[in-house]
């Protein structure tokens, strides 16, 4: 059972990392290359840390770049890990975890479907929660939902006084 | 693979067998199961996208809709999550406060879905007992904060008053009417039938491995003798202050989880007695200042607790402004309602997929958000 | 076009059996169908009243939309109530069938339910308490009674503007004869 300290310690000897910190206990974050991110995570999963709780995914609008975040836990050390990477927005292309995590498929369909991010490698890529979507992916900023409501619906009329926003 | 002996239907989202507005699209042959999908999406709303568009205090009256079986576990995420980026201390009474309100939803959530696992097997007495339970616990949550189902009760700093003395011997009196009239009821009429066993055992088994390497948590794991339990592992609110005991069985199927279910309830029973014997006195909420001008530092935190399905997670990044900069929901089911229909569906018969659907726990607004 | 196919005295009659015999269908489309196992089962009862549910579209009156629809489910609930056989009632529940309710700036869910179909009346309230929805549900048999529920013939005159409405939220809408 390793505490965050041995951690930190493993990761900068045998992994290439950007910047490294402990957040809280029990909780350490750590940055990478998007080059390195892939072997990273095989590494970190022969060392106990084998259960993959999600995917995520931020739009930094101005600095042109979106960020992927990957959240892994151990049942031995009992310590949260967050690995990032930053990747370009145009033209956002990256490579799939799937062979890694099975499960890893899904969560990636949904980045995909939300930011329009590609994952090389994963051939299942359709629409799973939204049907028949035309428009820019949703939870890009570039994407005002006011306007798109005001655009595409009406509101109720209540004696002639009508929505003002 | 003859597709000329296959049928394929569409099992809801418009059927009783479903637990809420979520599709199955399967085929079978003869009685069996050979090939699976999930249907999902029907209950998206964009939760991710309206947080951002709202303050961080009108974000509270939101986030409780997400998941419609146990609204408090929101609530105590979001507030978790805001308080470790901007580093405030919360006062002990009101740690307590909060174990207090989890364990209540903890019991009231686990009965119902007894209930509704019974009502899929036929026993319709069960889920009549199940509903009229959970009714005298929500006029509980209705004296402390005023409202039956979405309470907008615990914030960042504290939870919004103080609970009275009265309350405590009210909440003391139903845990001893619960634990000597009605489960032991419950016991003789469910868990000792020979119906109920015959129809739950062996069924919708997933073995430790498969979990793990899936990312299922809380009764999936329980089941198969890992005691998992982020209240040990990662200790939050009041935890550390009490003692209670994980407890696990062998097999991994529905029998062993509904059972889970049933030992979890009399395990919150004995925390709740502990909690109130030992509450602390003091203010509930730390001063936070303007409630239209919050602000936190720039960061990131990823934070979670134990919901009775499993690992509840938010990841919430800040840049310092009025406004969240994202917040990215981790339901506790994603895994299983995504990818374990696909996978472990097949091979099961007609007359068990709604019992494979309701013992697992899966919960259609969390990964639908 | 009217649906009545009996003329006089024998429609109060028709009127008065129908109030006293309603099939709710069982599809629970939104957040606010956590409210209705209370109000089904034994605490407040709602079958001393007639009202029970039925399991598929066919058997149904009575279609309880509870909450917001995203437009998936609109879809699927246009197929339902084209389904439904006439005499056909439909209950708008909760605030966001009003005007958006709590999701009002979501780019997907709808805003004002009765441009896709016809609403008899709304209960108020988010999520409404089971008093509440007994209460809206006596008012619903009053109406029933007294002949003025006819949304559904509403429906078959004003077809071309529910029509209208629907394909412009969902693109194209599959019909049967």
């Amino acid at each position: 059972m390793r505490n965050e300290k041995e951690l930190l310690e493993l990761i900068n000897v045998h992994l290439e990392p950007q910047a490294v910190e402990i957040k809280r206990e029990q909780n350490v974050s750590v940055e990478l290359a998007p080059k390195n991110l892939i072997q990273a995570l095989s590494f970190l999963k022969s060392h106990s840390y084998q259960h993959l709780s999600t995917i995520s995914c931020v739009d930094w609008l101005e600095e042109g770049a979106f960020e992927l975040v990957y959240h892994l836990f151990s049942y031995d050390d009992y310590i949260n890990i967050s690995l990032k990477t930053r990747i370009k927005r145009e033209p956002g292309i990256f490579q799939t975890a799937k062979e890694i995590w099975p499960v890893a498929e899904f969560y990636e369909r949904d980045i995909h479907e939300f930011f329009g991010v590609e994952f090389k490698g994963n051939d299942n890529l359709e629409e799973m929660i939204l049907e028949n979507w035309q428009h820019l992916p949703p939870m890009r900023k570039d994407f005002d939902t006011r306007e798109f409501v005001n655009d595409q619906y009406e509101w109720r009329d209540y004696n002639g006084q009508k929505h003002t926003d | 693979m003859d597709k000329s002996t296959q049928t394929e239907i569409f099992f809801g989202p418009n059927h009783p067998g479903v637990p809420g507005n979520y599709g199955i699209i399967y085929e079978f042959e003869g009685d069996t199961v050979t090939s699976a999908k999930a249907n999902a999406g029907h209950l998206h709303r964009g939760f991710e996208k309206l947080m951002e568009e709202r303050l961080w205090i009108k974000n509270t009256a939101l986030v409780p809709r997400i998941c419609v079986e146990e609204p408090d576990i929101n609530e105590m995420v979001y507030a978790m999550g805001f308080e470790a980026i901007g580093e405030i201390e919360v006062p002990r009474r009101a740690d307590y406060i909060r174990s207090i309100i989890l364990e209540l939803a903890r019991i009231q959530g686990h009965i119902f879905s007894i209930g509704g696992n019974a009502a899929g097997i036929g026993q319709y007495t069960v889920m009549h007992w199940g509903t009229l339970t959970r009714d005298y616990i929500l006029d509980i949550f209705e004296e402390i904060t005023g409202a039956r189902v979405y309470h907008i009760y615990i914030r960042p700093g504290g939870v919004r008053q103080d609970i009275e003395d009265e309350t405590f011997d009210k909440i003391l009196d139903l845990m001893d009417e619960l634990e000597n009239e009605r489960f032991p009821d419950l016991e003789k009429t469910l868990f000792e039938n020979p119906n109920a066993q015959k129809r739950w055992q062996g069924k919708a088994v997933i073995t430790k491995e498969e979990a793990v390497e899936m990312g299922a948590t809380g009764p999936v794991l329980r089941a198969n003798g890992v005691p998992h339990d982020l209240r040990k592992m990662m200790p939050y609110a009041a935890y550390d202050d009490v003692e209670f005991e994980v407890p696990t069985y062998e097999n991994g199927d529905a029998w062993d989880r509904i059972k889970i279910a049933r030992d979890d309830m009399l395990q919150s029973i004995k925390i709740i007695r502990q909690l109130i014997q030992n509450i602390p006195d003091g203010p509930v909420q730390t001063d936070l200042g303007n409630g239209l001008k919050y602000k936190i530092p720039k960061g990131d935190a990823y934070v979670k607790i134990e919901s009775k399905r499993g690992e509840y997670g938010y990841y919430m990044v800040s840049d310092g402004g009025l406004k969240p900069y994202r917040v990215h929901v981790r339901g506790a089911s994603t895994p299983l309602g995504l990818y374990g229909v696909r996978e472990f569906l097949p091979g099961t018969r007609i007359a068990d997929v709604p019992v494979w659907a309701k013992s697992l726990g899966i919960c259609p607004p969390e990964f639908d958000r | 076009m009217n649906n009545n196919f009996v003329k006089g005295s024998w429609q109060e009659i028709l009127d008065w059996a129908q109030n006293k015999s309603i099939n709710m269908l069982h599809y629970c489309t939104g957040c606010g169908a956590i409210e209705l196992p209370p109000t089904m089962t034994s605490r407040y009862d709602m079958s001393r009243f007639g009202i029970g549910p039925a399991a598929t579209p066919r058997q149904a009156d009575l279609l309880l939309v509870t909450g917001y629809l995203s437009t998936k489910t609109l879809r699927r609930l246009i197929y339902t109530y084209e389904q439904m056989q006439a005499p056909k009632f439909v209950v708008g529940f909760g605030s966001c069938t009003i005007n958006g309710g709590m999701y009002w700036d979501s780019y997907n869910t709808i805003k004002q339910l009765d441009k896709y179909l016809p609403v008899e009346m709304y209960i108020a309230g988010c999520m409404p308490r089971p008093e509440a929805i007994l209460d809206g549900l006596l008012k619903l048999k009053k109406m029933i009674n007294n002949g003025e529920a006819d949304g559904y013939q509403r429906y078959q005159d004003n077809l071309e503007f529910y029509h209208q409405n629907q394909e412009a939220v969902l693109g194209e809408v599959q019909r049967t004869q």
